[in-house]
């Protein structure tokens, strides 16, 4: 059975440009292109797609806090256009940036608070409170301010706050953005163990990391432009290119006569790295490294298994993180 | 640092600032209309206590029994005060926001030519905005004023600057180092309505009377409404105008001292206010 | 549905209660709100008293039937907080949840925008309430106030008709606030205006007739006058029961266009994804 069905959905945004005297320019961004997909019970999928993809929209649409152009998506039965108030109430929500609490509140307080938003019961939501803060290791620190708590902590109370209803389905919009491995580490273990195993839920996570999804979910949405490019498991998305192998070359220097190679190039700030997807590396290396050593200067050359990254650049000629090496 | 680098410096601040307003016209609008409205009840108040727009009491505390143009006119400097007050901390409370404080603190020029342009531009959009609002007193209100008397009042509105960005100063530094400033603020400028005469003859009672005398728009307000009601001339004034001008002296050094002081602290401590 | 009342009735009080929390955490501000409104209304009185020469005016009496200037002028701008209080209480609630950054994790909740906006409503009537006690004690030891006791009780049902369109407006500018950068202005502009044609501290009949006629559409105008009715026996120029019914008129017709621009406002920037911007 489908938790969640999406249909066509589309979504334009304008962009306000340069005053023109009376006039203003006006630029239309396309977030969201046509997607349709769809999310089984119980599993855990996950959107990857660099920043500006579109895949906050698409959450957002889902969790009724946008209402697209077209197309549209049920959640369980329930129409995100037609029913918001039904799809709201078996939905739970973490959206991104910094501020989505009241920091001068505890995070008990804030906890409480959203309880009677959803429904809960003073009995109830002090149980299900005791019970959240309890597994996300708060207690101690749970009548202190939220302005008190680090980055990790409150990312903590966010995921407590959006499960807090126990809803069957889940949206995490890029869960561990920012935060320090060890509690990257930890949220992730609890989303894939005891969200998603012990308790069942359908979740459904954007991440621009390429190991949180290949780590966590069951089927991965590659999102680039606002299109979706192919869904599938992340197995068979690495199968799709294993015939291949990867040929890294990083070098200093112009490397733009290697066309006809199939090369994706990144230009980082001290090199280039340019990467070649064969299917015998060795066949190649040679007159690749010859064609290089005529305006560039190699660093180092390496023959790796191809990543979802690797699937990624193949399939939409663009990269994946712009963030880190 | 010569005097000319340092001039350079208070004009790009000035331009900066001018610019950033420039993008909210509405508020300059605003700005050049809406301080009049607040005096408007007051008028109809006059009006409905006495049946007229002539008091023979008020004519005993202030010297006239028009109340109409006494109440203008305190509106009017009242522009200065609000720009004072809010003008400057609000301008540092944005670059805080915006993280350009820290960036202006840190940069190797002094920081007395920054407050200077930062002041230089609120005199200069005040007085566009109180010029707009005696135009409009005078369309609609009828309110009267000489050629030779501007620039007497002229003079007086420099002095009442010179003392409020002096205190204007000392907010600014005290802005940088509590993130609630704006409390104490509002606390400076309602005392300014209860313990001034803006709004009210303050003789009407000796205690806002006593209180009254130690703030400078008290003097200020006297020697405008004494040059335009009353016609009296500055010389008619002199003790109020020399009261002025001391004020103003012991305002900038306040201003002065407080700002450096908090400044010093802010960086010694790592608050420079965190939003 | 039975289930779904009391579920909306517990998330206003929440909104109450959450208001009141982080509220308190402000302690400075907390304490100067209440007394600001001291600082608005002491200057009206000494300026009032300054141009009459004393507490009592003949031509307010000859006006209104009172010539207390003392008691009119304190009765008006103390209800003058209600507007207050709809104008930046209510308006300013959504902007201020902007700012919080909290405001898609409340619109993604399973509760009306309406159980939101009364939330904040009985929230801004409670702190206003007790400001207007403050208030009302500070002037009874400054001035000494003589009211008719029996008048309290009529006078807050009458507060509690008028609120009815005050929530109207509050929900119309929480909306406007919510999509105007300058949205302040707004508010400002409506707000100084609305005094203006209010009795606060004169009676209408100085005004010029335009206002006087437009004033006619203010629920402050038939509220403040009717509380000085039942206060201190100011004369009015309708019944009490003509008063009741054009509050409740005017406050129907106030939520119902309030609430047309806040649903209109809320697809609005659903559609253009600006909800959560600053």
């Amino acid at each position: 059975m489908d938790h969640i069905v999406v249909s066509n959905l589309t979504k334009k945004f304008i962009k306000k440009g340069k005053r023109r005297f009376l006039t203003r320019e006006k630029e239309e961004i396309l977030a969201l292109d046509h997607i349709s997909l769809r999310v089984k019970k119980g599993e855990l999928f996950g959107l990857l797609g660099p920043n500006g993809a579109g895949k906050t929209t698409l959450v957002k649409c889902l969790a009724t806090l946008l209402i697209p152009d077209e197309g549209t998506a049920v959640i369980d039965g329930y129409d995100i256009i037609e029913d918001p108030i039904s799809v709201r109430k078996i939905l739970g929500i973490t959206t991104g940036g910094e501020r989505t609490l009241y920091w001068k509140l505890s995070a008990r307080d804030n906890l409480k608070y959203f309880a009677s938003l959803y429904g809960l019961s003073s009995k109830e939501a002090e149980e299900r409170i005791d019970y959240l803060l309890n597994i996300m290791d708060l207690k101690e620190k749970q009548h202190q301010r939220l302005e008190k708590y680090s980055t990790g902590m409150r990312q903590k109370v966010s995921i407590a706050r959006a499960i807090l209803h126990d809803p069957k389905i889940i949206l995490l919009d890029e869960p561990t953005l920012g935060l320090d491995p060890s509690f990257s580490m930890f949220l992730r273990s609890f989303i894939k163990n005891e969200l998603n195993r012990k308790e069942g839920k359908t979740i459904l996570l954007t991440t621009h990391y390429m190991e949180e999804a290949d780590q966590l979910c069951d089927r991965i949405a590659f999102v680039n432009k606002g299109k979706l490019i192919v869904v599938d498991t992340s197995k068979n998305l690495k199968r799709s290119v294993s015939k291949n192998e990867v040929l890294e070359i990083k070098c200093v220097g112009n490397v733009e006569n290697l066309v006809g190679f199939n090369a994706y190039m990144e230009n980082k700030r001290d090199y280039t790295k340019v990467k070649i997807l064969h299917e015998n590396t060795e066949e190649i290396m040679d007159d690749v490294l010859k064609i290089i050593k005529e305006k560039a200067k190699i660093l180092s050359v390496n023959v790796k298994r191809p990543t979802l990254e690797d699937v990624f650049i193949h399939l939409t000629g663009s990269e994946l993180r712009d963030d880190y090496e | 640092m010569n005097s000319f680098y340092n001039i350079h410096i208070i004009l790009a601040e000035v331009k900066k600032s001018l610019k950033i307003i420039l993008c909210y016209p509405m508020e300059i609008v605003y700005w050049c209309i809406f301080p009049i409205f607040w005096a408007v009840p007051f008028i109809f108040q006059g009006n409905a206590l006495v049946g007229g727009m002539k008091s023979e009491a008020f004519s005993e505390l202030t010297g006239t029994a028009e109340f109409m143009p006494y109440i203008l006119i305190g509106a009017v400097l009242n522009t200065y005060v609000l720009s004072a007050l809010y003008g400057m901390s609000n301008s540092l409370r944005e670059e805080s926001y915006w993280g350009t404080l820290e960036l202006i603190l840190g940069s190797p020029c002094s920081k007395i030519p920054i407050l200077l342009g930062k002041a230089l531009n609120e005199a200069i959009t005040s007085t566009i905005f109180a010029i707009s609002q005696v135009f409009i007193c005078i369309v609609i209100f009828g309110l009267k004023i000489a050629i030779n008397q501007i620039l007497p009042i002229m003079l007086i509105v420099i002095l009442l600057m010179l003392g409020l960005y002096g205190l204007s100063i000392a907010l600014a530094g005290i802005t940088i180092q509590i993130k609630q400033s704006r409390s104490l603020i509002h606390t400076v400028e309602y005392l300014f309505y209860l313990f001034s005469p803006v709004r009210y003859p303050v003789d009407i009672n000796p205690w806002t009377k006593t209180i009254s005398l130690i703030i400078p728009l008290t003097y200020a307000l006297i020697v405008v409404r004494g040059i335009t009601l009353l016609n009296k001339g500055l010389i008619d004034l002199w003790q109020n105008v020399v009261i002025l001008l001391l004020m103003d002296i012991a305002l900038i050094v306040f201003g002065y001292y407080i700002f450096f002081y908090i400044e010093k602290r802010a960086r010694k401590s790592g608050i420079i206010s965190t939003y | 549905m039975k289930m779904n009342l009391r579920h909306y009735l517990r998330a206003i009080n929440a909104e109450n209660i959450k208001e009141w929390k982080i509220e308190l955490t402000y302690r400075v501000d907390f304490i100067r709100g209440l007394f600001e409104p001291l600082f608005y209304v002491l200057p009206a009185i000494l300026y009032g008293m300054a141009i009459v020469g004393g507490r009592y005016s003949e031509n307010l009496e000859k006006l209104t039937g009172t010539g207390n200037l003392i008691t009119y002028t304190v009765i008006g701008y103390v209800f003058m907080g209600f507007l207050e209080t709809a104008v930046w209480g209510m308006g300013f609630a959504l902007r201020k949840e902007q700012w919080y950054g909290t405001i898609e994790q409340v619109f993604a909740a399973p509760v009306p925008r309406w159980v939101y906006v009364m939330g904040m409503a009985l929230h801004s009537t409670m702190h206003q309430g007790l400001i207007i006690i403050m208030q009302s004690v500070v002037i009874y030891f400054i001035f000494g106030l003589v009211l008719d006791i029996s008048g309290i009780l009529p006078s807050l049902l009458i507060i509690g008709i008028m609120m009815i369109s005050l929530y109207g407006l509050g929900i119309l500018l929480s909306s406007l606030v919510l999509i105007f950068k300058e949205g302040w202005i707004i508010s400002e502009i409506l707000y100084s205006f609305m005094i203006i044609v209010t009795p606060i501290a004169y009676p209408l009949a100085v005004l010029p007739s335009i206002l006087q006629k437009i004033s006619m559409y203010m629920p402050t105008t038939y509220g403040i006058s009717t509380i000085r009715h039942f206060l201190i026996g100011e004369s009015l120029g309708f019944s009490v029961f003509d008063a009741v019914l054009r509050l409740l008129a005017i406050g129907v017709l106030w939520v119902i266009f309030g609430l047309f621009i806040f649903n209109i406002v809320d697809r609005r920037v659903r559609n253009k994804g600006e909800l959560g911007t600053y």
